[in-house]
């Protein structure tokens, strides 16, 4: 029991706790809080495992796409009613059973999993080494993934532009 | 000695000392933050001509934050009955501690820093933007409309303007070749990076005051619209914790403003027998007090001249800056 151990067991705990929290919460506001904490146990995670860049970039975009998903979750769902909806024993226990038998074939697989030793010199320049694998080996689906952003960008200024127009005629 | 200090066996007494020297840094902060309060209100009382506080210890009221704060702590803790009580608690916790949590990486002189971290900047930037959550969620929790308002503006400010900071750094990032604070201010031994990426210092100066929510970018807590803001139903230390992470942020983003674009702790040429630390401490009064006199002189913006502010103004120009400190890289500093 060493030291990243115990980190592992923390961070993982929590983040799982952030999962069930997430299920189990009926307001939408809870269900982003638990979300947040997976994310940050998440990318404790990452920093245990090296790779502190991974863990920074995703705190960087995940704190903005936490705050966006709640803005949309207090903007368009409704807090004045509850609906629970019950649902029955049956599928209940289906669900149960079908989560055991993933979680068991899940773990007989994991503990037979075997990596082999990998590069212990990871922690040492890891940013560097990020950029120029993805400049080198991996250039072609960088640009493309950069092409794809674009697109979508693009596409979200469109669709905002078109929505203004029509209520602008809208008004005329 | 931090740095030896991280890489030495763990133990309990090293646990100790980490202890003590993450309290000491919370001291000195809260000290800044004290009398960046007092000096905020007596600048803004000269500039509006009017002598600022000056009753409660001596002539320049050296002791009225003190006391401000000790009427803060002792003040009734309330929580609305129809507030949301676990996210209401949350709220500023969650709000103050990546104020102080990124403090940890920022170099105050060659020696005075706590965790050298490859990634120092990214995890700068990273850890600030989960105060926008803290935010957000004591906005909602309390359940006020204006408070919600509030929380609702400073999220929509706080992501649109964290783009165009982000970006504007890149420009530092391409000249120093590195993530580290550590290597950006070794990389301004010669030239402060202010001189090389205008645009990007001035995009970055514009974004962090619109990201610290001061006037005139202070649409959250826009008294004269919003009562208070998000935090319309904290008192006593809640309320206080949302204050102090403000005035930490304060700290921080001017900390960061010194080393990214100020050259940190490097001297003037020819004044190199003055220490780093009164280098250091210099530059960062001279952003602090900058950030006073903007907000004793502009008025508050529109939500829309703000959004377009940021999109319109400040984005393409972030852009432009990469694009000309690529340039100057591979033109004169090859």
């Amino acid at each position: 029991m060493n030291g990243d151990m115990i980190a592992f067991f923390i961070l993982a705990l929590c983040a799982i706790a952030g999962g069930v929290m997430m299920i189990s919460s009926t307001n939408v506001v809870h269900m982003v809080v638990s979300l947040i904490f997976t994310f940050l146990a998440v990318a404790g995670i990452y920093v245990t495992l090296s790779a502190e860049f991974v863990a920074g970039v995703q705190v960087l975009i995940y704190s903005g796409a936490i705050t966006i998903i709640m803005l949309f979750g207090i903007m368009l769902t409704r807090h004045d009613k509850e609906n629970e909806k019950k649902t029955p024993k049956l599928r209940q226990f289906a669900a149960g059973g079908a989560i055991l038998v993933f979680f068991l074939i899940m773990y007989g697989k994991i503990k037979d999993l075997n990596f082999p030793q990998g590069d212990v010199e990871l922690h040492v320049d890891n940013t560097k080494k990020i950029g120029i694998e993805l400049y080198s080996n991996y250039v072609i689906p960088f640009e493309l993934m950069s092409v794809l952003l674009l697109v979508a960008l693009i596409g979200a200024v469109v669709l905002a532009k078109k929505d203004e127009k029509e209520e602008g005629g809208g008004k005329e | 000695m931090m740095n030896d200090l991280l890489h030495s066996q763990p133990g309990w007494y090293n646990a100790a000392v980490f202890f003590v020297m993450g309290a000491v840094l919370l001291l000195v902060v809260l000290g800044f933050v004290t009398y960046a309060i007092l000096a905020e209100r007596k600048v803004l009382g000269f500039i509006q001509l009017r002598p600022g506080p000056n009753r409660v210890g001596g002539k320049l009221g050296l002791l009225q934050t003190v006391a401000d704060v000790f009427k803060l702590l002792i003040k009734e803790d309330t929580i609305p009955k129809l507030a949301d009580k676990p996210l209401f608690i949350l709220a500023p916790v969650l709000a103050f501690s990546p104020a102080f949590m990124v403090l940890a990486v920022m170099p105050f002189t060659e020696h005075v820093q706590f965790a050298d971290l490859g990634v120092g900047l990214l995890y700068y930037v990273g850890i600030s933007g989960i105060s926008t959550i803290g935010i957000l969620i004591g906005g909602w929790a309390s359940n006020n409309k204006y408070s919600l308002l509030g929380g609702m503006r400073a999220a929509a400010q706080m992501i649109s303007y964290e783009i165009p900071l982000v970006i504007s750094v890149v420009g530092v990032i391409l000249f120093a070749g590195s993530l580290n604070l550590t290597d950006i201010v070794e990389g301004q031994k010669n030239v402060a990076y202010i001189f090389l990426s205008p645009i990007g210092f001035f995009v970055f100066l514009i974004a962090s005051i619109a990201e610290l929510n001061r006037t005139p970018f202070d649409l959250p807590e826009a008294e004269s619209e919003l009562v208070a803001g998000y935090h319309v139903e904290y008192s006593g230390f809640r309320f206080a914790f949302f204050m102090l992470s403000e005035y930490v942020y304060l700290f921080a983003m001017a900390s960061l403003t010194t080393v990214l674009f100020l050259g940190g702790w490097n001297p003037i040429p020819f004044l190199e027998f003055i220490p780093g630390a009164v280098w250091f401490a210099l530059k960062f009064s001279i952003v602090v007090f900058f950030m006073i006199w903007i907000r004793g002189t502009l008025p508050r913006l529109r939500a829309d001249q703000l959004m377009e502010f940021a999109w319109k103004v400040l984005l393409p120009l972030a852009l432009l800056n990469i694009f000309l400190s690529a340039a100057v890289k591979e033109l004169f500093l090859k």
